[in-house]
């Protein structure tokens, strides 16, 4: 847990200095990644603007169930909110870019705090958050294939005004998503280190002892959600004008929710790097799988029952409390973010 | 009209036998088993093998069943063990979490070494009419077997003392051990019940249509939705559910469309949830 220093001054800065160096080298190791790994091949940097695709979405899933508890079994429907929002009014109007990002992002964030809203109003626990999420990206899968006019159905649709620089293949679609990832993070860590961060940890160590000490359970948990959403959405809407053709496909619940689902817990539900360093692994995995659709599934499988099973906290987690017990005993580690799981 | 409505019974008790397997295994340990569906197809698949192989449809469907036993069986005594080691909440996170991976491998692997499997038991004979209805004598064998299926259970459940003793467990974990009841074995032998459901089911569906092998995530999806609208842990809320939903299904389905219809059937979920959490019998 985080130390309770409240000095101020040099001391207050250094801290914070520290809290924000991973995402620092995060930055800087994905902006020198493009000249010396894949520059000019758009078929690798499709793949890592995937793979940052999946960190984004990572991120907000991360921030609504690993902080708060809420088991949102709709990052790919949220994600197509956004997605389809800025693509629909791209296609059926002629507003900006800009402007579809915005309608995008926000109609993510709405549908995102109104559940989140509907679940702590009728104080549904994690599992029947997870059923009425799961029902609600069920219904908005068929949603999309009932609604031909508009989506195209499974044929996707096609969208307008897509600046050819951004494109998902080259390296400005790139440092765009790598843009949006950093962002994420810098805002998770600020949560993480304002005061609805302690409200975070508080009410995801001990919901009851949360409310009795003063910290309002309801309203963060909503704010977790929206805040969630957005980013979720955002990645969304941004994918559909980046890639220039979305379908049902680019956003269904077994493409997304279960991958952003094992990507996340295979870098340690509640961690700031967590999403990201699981994204990594997760892009390589898949490239060495690419042949077999269904052995990937499997594998997908075995991850999930592993990790659940011997890394409640993470892999990452687990290495790194391997590291701290031999390699240095007796140091105390630095402000130290990181939510258990237990 | 009233041949939708007929219809709509048959793919509701089948429904309700789906729910039934899923309700059991929550009602019990609080477990909610998302592979089921994938043990529903790992059942059709083997029947289908041991048609393959020329043996009788009757011998295919026996051993079909075994096969989903046997799966299930192996997940409880593996998988599950942990799960039942947690508490509250916790324990059913987790139990879901692992079932859903045991449902990527198994979905997985079959998909891998049989993509183009699917179990299809053909019943011969004349349409036989039910008020007025002609019905396929696959539809008849498939929703009488779902009714004996559900005699069975409610006098399993009613009369038998292992019955009781598995009642007394769900109703309390602790009181059940403290008058000398193995919670541990009747969760296998519950396990083991919901894997000769889910093999009821696929031989039963088969005889209405071809269940292919892909066909596992929307088996789950409407067993939970059955079980939801049901009540977590009622056996006849599950049939009743499903027999509700069917109808719901067929008559939508019939005159506003399919897609409005999965999500007519998702809302009735959500909204069971939302207003009456325990569901139609739920406790």
């Amino acid at each position: 847990m985080s130390e309770t220093r409240k000095a101020g001054g040099p001391q207050q800065l250094r801290r914070i200095g520290w809290a924000f160096l991973p995402i620092v080298v995060t930055a800087a190791f994905l902006a020198v990644l493009p000249p010396v790994w894949f520059g000019d091949s758009p078929y690798t940097t499709s793949l890592a603007v995937q793979a940052l695709v999946f960190a984004s979405y990572g991120v907000g899933f991360n921030l609504i169930f690993g902080s708060t508890n809420q088991l949102f079994l709709c990052v790919g429907a949220l994600a197509g909110v956004g997605g389809y929002g800025a693509g629909i009014l791209a296609n059926e109007s002629s507003l900006p870019m800009a402007a579809g990002v915005v309608v995008g992002t926000a109609s993510a964030a709405i549908v995102g705090g109104t559940l989140s809203w509907i679940a702590v109003r009728r104080s549904l626990g994690i599992i029947f958050t997870g059923i009425v999420t799961l029902v609600f990206s069920l219904g908005f899968a068929n949603l999309l294939l009932g609604q031909r006019d508009l989506t195209g159905s499974e044929t996707g649709l096609i969208v307008d005004g897509v600046p050819a620089d951004l494109a998902d293949d080259s390296v400005g679609g790139y440092y765009l998503f790598a843009g949006l990832l950093v962002a994420f993070l810098i805002v998770f860590r600020a949560l993480q280190l304002s005061h609805v961060g302690w409200a975070f940890r508080a009410l995801h160590d001990d919901e009851v002892a949360a409310e009795l000490a003063g910290v309002n359970v309801s309203r963060y948990r909503i704010y977790a959600a929206i805040v969630g959403s957005a980013m979720i959405g955002l990645t969304g809407a941004l994918l559909a004008y980046s890639a220039g053709f979305i379908s049902p496909a680019t956003y269904s619940f077994d493409r997304v929710d279960v991958r952003v689902l094992v990507m996340v817990a295979f870098g340690g539900l509640g961690t700031l790097l967590g999403p990201v360093i699981g994204a990594g692994v997760f892009a390589v995995l898949d490239e060495q799988l690419s042949a077999s659709l269904e052995l990937r599934e499997v594998l997908y499988g075995v991850f999930v029952i592993t990790i659940f099973l011997f890394f409640r906290r993470g892999v990452v987690q687990a290495f790194v409390s391997l590291f701290d017990r031999f390699v240095r005993p007796g140091r105390r580690t630095p402000p130290n973010l990181q939510s258990s799981r237990e | 009209m009233r041949a939708v409505v007929l219809d709509g019974i048959v793919l509701g008790l089948a429904f309700g036998l789906l729910g039934v397997g899923m309700t059991l295994v929550y009602g019990l340990g609080g477990v909610i088993n998302l592979a089921y569906g994938q043990i529903v197809i790992a059942a059709a698949i083997v029947a289908s093998l041991v048609i393959e192989r020329g043996e009788s449809q009757a011998v295919a469907a026996g051993v079909g069943v075994l096969a989903a036993v046997g799966l299930s069986v192996l997940l409880d005594l593996t998988l599950m063990r942990p799960v039942y080691r947690q508490h509250g909440e916790e324990r059913t996170l987790l139990g879901l979490l692992l079932t859903l991976g045991a449902a990527f491998v198994i979905g997985g692997l079959l998909a891998w070494r049989y993509p183009a499997g699917a179990l299809y038991i053909f019943v011969g004979g004349d349409p036989i009419s039910v008020i007025g209805v002609p019905m396929s004598v696959g539809s008849i064998w498939a929703s009488a077997t779902a009714l004996a299926v559900a005699a069975v259970l409610l006098v399993f459940f009613g009369a038998t003392t292992f019955g009781r003793g598995v009642r007394s467990v769900i109703q309390d974990e602790t009181g059940a051990r403290l008058v000398g009841i193995n919670p541990s074995f009747v969760r296998t032998v519950i396990f083991a019940l919901s894997g000769a459901l889910a093999g009821v089911v696929a031989i039963a569906q088969s005889m209405t249509g071809p269940l292919t092998v892909n066909a596992g995530f929307e088996l789950t999806t409407f067993a939970l939705i059955v079980t939801v609208v049901g009540g977590l842990g009622s056996v006849a809320g599950a049939f009743l559910a499903g027999l509700l939903l069917g109808v719901v299904n067929a008559l939508s389905a019939h005159y506003i469309g399919q897609y409005i219809t999965t999500i007519v059937l998702l809302g009735a979920a959500a909204l069971t949830i939302l207003i009456r959490p325990r569901g139609l019998l739920g406790r």
